[in-house]
């Protein structure tokens, strides 16, 4: 995209890219620097030169061998993506019905605050036995840390709804089945989606723990390995593919927001 | 002669009959929200309730929409119980109440799609009423994007597209700084001579109801009831400086007292 078309000017172009740009690149130099010099030990900070290399290796030949960078990635981000998606499934219907209906809210209050706050991952050693150690555990602790966070969103979506524009829909004889699907959902929309944007932080946060058993795929799986043998360079590259891939998350999930709400986006600007 | 249903045309428009409200939480102890209120409304006449907040004046107003059931008592329109919302009755409420998430067009079209109006005739309906509102320009914008004024106006279409007899405003104008607020009466004036409804206001300026109604309806608090009718029959624009308004003002000001 051009910056006339975004409507920046030079000014703010620089403000809003360059600048933060010009930042890393400083940060990465003097990192360099101070390992060059032996500051830093590199064994234990190996400086940006090597993790390029690293990366090139990563991407050729693979970490465990054979393992590329891009099995591990696709992998990672494919059980993400299940496991997010089938959480958000579950989560929107089930959290639209309990915040439409106060008695409901009031019955699960106790168990969603609970079965939220218990650390997923203090879950892994049950996933286990109840699902062994293929894909199913890590499918399970994704799903149930985006699960809780994204039922609980939603529910406060629907019950935070300006009753006001209920009001309004009754009053033009709007029915109940309108009122839902044409007041209520959109109404509810925004606060859905920032629901669903912790929600995912949640599943990166598992992510790395899921992949530390039974399997050798998958960048939690990788940093493990690396750090088995001292490869503090892979780990951090794996590190820094997590937060790739995040972002890359994160932006899909804005491009759909403000196509889904363009009242929103428009209203920031 | 026939002794056909038009024998049977109500005297009024609205009729409000020996009716009560009292909130189940308030408990016995405290006075009742309205008490006895008797009011009848013409048809195409514009009445004003105006009362300090608490008066219960709101409370009327959403019995006579149907939002809001009486305890006792009731309220009809046109001959009919009001049981609930709709059948010729459009609400203007005091934060304009519009969704956010649609246009002001796509507000207006929501209202028109409700009254029945089919899909293809819904646009050319709804720009019709946001230019009678004075808002062509402005159709394609979100409600954010418009000032406290224009989201009134797109209110008064949105309430309009449902082509009711009977509008039901409550403090419209309340939220809007006061030049905003003197060319809103002026606009709503406007509108209504171009367009003949039944009017209920609701409002806690005494200005406003002055410039405004065909009768003033004062009501007091605790219990909510009516204190004093003055009917004004000076033609509109009105000024300020009206000596028969300075009056009223005048008595209406003690009335609420």
């Amino acid at each position: 995209m051009t910056r006339r078309a975004r409507g920046l000017s030079g000014g703010q172009w620089i403000a809003q890219y360059a600048s933060p740009t010009l930042v890393i690149i400083a940060l990465l130099a003097l990192w360099e620097v101070a390992a060059s010099v032996g500051w830093l030990r590199p064994i234990l900070f190996p400086p940006p030169s090597r993790l390029a290399r690293s990366l090139y290796e990563l991407a050729t030949d693979g970490y465990p061998e054979g393992v590329t960078l891009w099995v591990h990635f696709g992998i990672t981000m494919q059980r993400i993506l299940t496991g997010y998606a089938g959480a958000l499934a579950l989560a929107v219907p089930l959290g639209l019905v309990i915040g439409c209906v106060p008695l409901l809210d009031r019955l699960t209050v106790p168990v969603v605050a609970f079965s939220r706050s218990v650390a997923t991952l203090s879950l892994l050693p049950l996933a286990i036995v109840w699902f062994g150690t293929g894909e199913g555990s890590k499918m399970f602790l994704i799903g149930y840390g985006c699960f809780w966070v994204m039922l609980s969103n939603v529910v406060a979506a629907v019950q935070q709804v300006d009753p006001l524009l209920i009001r309004a829909a009754h009053s033009m004889d709007t029915g109940r089945l309108g009122i839902f699907t044409r007041v209520l959902l959109p109404a509810a929309l925004p606060r859905m989606f920032a629901g669903a944007r912790v929600s995912l932080g949640v599943g990166f946060m598992v992510i790395v723990g899921a992949e530390m058993i039974g399997t050798i795929k998958g960048l939690g799986a990788l940093i493990m390995e690396a750090r088995t043998f001292y490869r503090n360079d892979i780990t951090m590259v794996g590190m820094a593919l997590l937060g790739v891939i995040g972002m890359l998350i994160a932006v899909m999930l804005q491009r759909i927001e403000a196509w889904l709400l363009p009242w929103q986006s428009r209203e920031r600007r | 002669m026939t002794f056909g249903p038009s024998m049977a045309t109500p005297q009024f428009k609205i009729e409000v009959d020996h009716l009560g409200k009292r909130f189940d939480s308030d408990g016995p102890a405290l006075p009742p929200v309205l008490d006895d209120i008797q009011l009848k409304v013409a048809e195409n006449e514009f009445v004003v309730l105006l009362g300090r907040s608490g008066c219960g004046k709101t409370t009327l107003l959403n019995i006579i929409a149907g939002l809001e059931r009486a305890s006792s008592g009731e309220a009809r329109v046109d001959n009919r119980v009001v049981t609930r919302p709709g059948a010729g009755k459009g609400m203007v409420f005091q934060q304009g109440a519009l969704f956010p998430w649609l246009t002001a067009r796509q507000n207006v079209e929501f209202a028109a799609r409700n009254r029945g109006v089919p899909r293809g005739e819904r646009g050319l309906r709804s720009a019709e009423l946001l230019a009678l509102v004075g808002l062509t320009g402005a159709q394609d914008k979100y409600p954010s994007e418009l000032s406290g004024g224009m989201q009134q106006r797109v209110a008064i279409a949105r309430a309009l597209a449902l082509d009711p007899d009977i509008l039901l405003m409550d403090e419209p104008f309340g939220a809007l700084d006061e030049l905003t607020r003197i060319e809103m009466q002026n606009e709503l004036l406007r509108v209504w001579a171009a367009r003949r409804k039944t009017v209920v206001f609701v409002t806690h300026s005494i200005w406003e109801a002055l410039m405004l109604a065909d009768r003033i309806v004062v009501m007091a608090a605790r219990p909510g009831r009516i204190v004093l009718e003055r009917c004004i029959s000076i033609m509109r624009p009105r000024v300020i400086t009206d000596p028969a308004l300075l009056q009223l003002h005048k008595e209406i000001w003690e009335a609420l007292q």
